[in-house]
């Protein structure tokens, strides 16, 4: 393992261990915490690194106090950070609330494994993306990334804490136990970056930053712009909750972070946010003829054949299927807007997901006029690329 | 080139381990594109063990294997779960202390007899690793060596470098080791 997070260059991780090395790189400098499987090896890491970089690690007596501890460390000036996985997520909504209403940047990791309750501690799932979204109680906007790659894990990590002190909120990192446990060649980054934002985004009390030598009132009931109590004053507190989700709800655009891949002449987009769009693309390419080969003698012809083209008669019968990828990589705030705008042209959408079909149900609301099919699996295996693509083909009418 | 590796076993034999070492040597070593996933029970020793590495010169997009092109077994448990799930003219090598097989194109290493002479049962999963290199293709005896080198404290490298090389020259010099029907 490498114990420097200093040290950049490619580095084969696990996604767990580029959390905690994406953390550091983006100045976070206490951890609270409490293992649970799938994310235990995010805690163990940081229980190494953080008395290395000068932070501070706290094996928490639960979840509870986990999240409790980052908010109170957040509000001593050091950038904080936990880490958790389904049980862990449900017993920190408390504190998710809290850092919301007190405007609070920190960043919530939750490894995802299957629910409910105790469920499945070593296989994956997606089944709490609408927790990460309306977990806690009262009206809120929550900012959730989902990496699919380890290289993503780090990456998004890093954009988590950016977000998180841009919009002064808590950020959710809804990885799952595929990208938590699996490891990549990656690249990490040297040294520290300040992810201070230039421009605090419309917060609800535009007060100082806590631990800059100004006197700044905390309160957990709603306040204004100074910190002092207002829940008792009606339309006070309307105009409170309601820049409070304004400040992410009018910022959903710059916030989004779509990629597509095969979209530009498609009819059919596969729309899939975490670990699934990993099999999603493998089924697109298997779609349009153009999957790799597996090893084998003829790897060779194969390879030139990919040099210059594959002619027609080598194609599948579907490599005529105009199938895309839409991958959501900021599930919420939802993106509707810009879905909206990348399937103009398309017809037919069909939406993986390791949980019982539950995003599922925002992008049939977004997108009232397609087709929108739910492709869900449970038991906490990954989709199989077959899997996804014998439902494109069943959808769009192929070898029926 | 995209090679689908799959390692099957008991938790407690290094199933993981060499499967992590295996994935960093062709990553690092070689500059391939690599993914290694694992599952396994929630026992720390005993439990059944699988652990995947996909190596490919393109972007691994699944990162999971479906049908191996390269199976290795620890134990008779895993072989018989995912013997069946092998591509064609795939490489199967299996630990032949504990495992029995009808199939005669498997290659045979008798890794926990290897193990247990060197008085260190534990590097069952070096002696397995050092034979899979000599096996597989684009992959070299000193760059999975680094691997361990630097996987390990120099106390207990030797005795997991020693494995390593027990497992590959076995394998070196046993009648039936051919790879180069892999790639032409």
């Amino acid at each position: 393992m490498d114990k420097s997070a200093t040290k950049a260059g490619y580095v084969v991780l696990q996604g767990n261990e580029a959390c905690v090395k994406a953390a550091i790189y983006a100045g976070c400098r206490f951890f609270a915490g409490y293992p649970i499987t799938p994310s235990t090896e995010i805690i163990e890491m940081m229980s190494e690194e953080m008395p290395i970089c000068g932070g501070a690690f706290i094996q928490m007596e639960d979840e509870i106090a986990s999240s409790c501890a980052i908010v109170g460390a957040r509000w001593g000036g050091k950038k904080a950070m936990t880490a958790t996985s389904g049980p862990g997520f449900t017993l920190m909504q408390e504190a998710i609330g809290y850092a919301a209403v007190t405007e609070t940047p920190v960043v919530i990791v939750n490894v995802q494994r299957g629910g409910p309750a105790t469920g499945q501690p070593t296989l994956s799932s997606q089944q709490d993306i609408y927790q990460a979204r309306y977990g806690s109680h009262g009206d809120y906007e929550m900012i959730a990334l989902a990496p699919s790659t380890v290289q993503e894990m780090y990456d998004f990590t890093v954009k988590a804490f950016e977000l998180a002190e841009k919009y002064r909120t808590p950020v959710v990192l809804l990885a799952d136990e595929v990208v938590g446990h699996m490891r990549e060649k990656i690249i990490i980054k040297k040294g520290t970056m300040d992810v201070m934002p230039d421009k605090i985004v419309g917060t609800a009390s535009p007060r100082a930053d806590f631990f800059t030598g100004k006197n700044v009132l905390v309160e957990g009931q709603l306040h204004d712009e100074r910190g002092r109590r207002i829940g008792h004053l009606a339309e006070k507190s309307g105009e409170f909750i309601t820049k409070l989700n304004s400040k992410i709800s009018n910022n959903v655009d710059l916030i989004t972070d779509i990629k597509t891949y095969f979209l530009e002449d498609s009819d059919t987009a596969i729309v899939a946010y975490g670990s699934v769009e990993r099999p999603a693309m493998d089924a697109v390419r298997l779609a349009r003829g153009i999957k790799d080969d597996r090893v084998s003698a003829t790897v060779k012809f194969v390879k030139n054949v990919f040099r210059k083209g594959v002619p027609a008669a080598m194609r599948t019968d579907y490599s005529h299927l105009k199938v895309g990828v839409i991958k959501i990589n900021t599930p919420w705030p939802f993106p509707q807007g810009e879905l909206r705008r990348l399937t103009r042209d398309v017809k037919l959408v069909i939406v993986p997901e390791m949980n019982i079909g539950k995003y599922y149900r925002e992008i049939e609301r977004a997108l009232p006029d397609k087709k929108v099919v739910s492709l869900p699996k449970c038991g906490g295996n990954l989709h199989t690329p077959k899997e996804i693509l014998d439902t494109v083909l069943k959808e769009m009418g192929v070898n029926e | 080139m995209r090679l689908n590796v799959r390692f099957s076993g008991a938790g407690g034999q290094g199933v993981i381990l060499a499967s992590v070492l295996l994935a960093k040597a062709y990553g690092l070593g070689e500059d391939y594109n690599i993914s290694q996933t694992q599952s396994y029970g929630p026992e720390a020793r005993g439990g059944a063990c699988k652990a995947e590495v996909v190596i490919s010169d393109e972007n691994i997009d699944y990162p999971k294997v479906d049908s191996a092109d390269v199976f290795v077994a620890f134990n008779q448990m895993g072989y018989n779960k995912y013997c069946e799930q092998v591509g064609k003219s795939a490489i199967v090598l299996v630990n032949s202390t504990l495992v029995e097989t009808e199939d005669e194109n498997a290659y045979c290493i008798p890794a926990t007899d290897i193990a247990e002479e060197m008085g260190k049962p534990f590097v069952v999963n070096m002696v397995m690793l050092g034979a899979l290199t000599k096996l597989l293709p684009k992959i070299y005896y000193p760059t999975v060596e680094a691997e361990i080198k630097e996987n390990f404290s120099a106390s207990i490298a030797g005795p997991n470098i020693e494995a390593y090389s027990k497992g590959y020259e076995y394998m070196a010099n046993s009648s039936c080791s051919n790879s180069q029907f892999l790639i032409e």
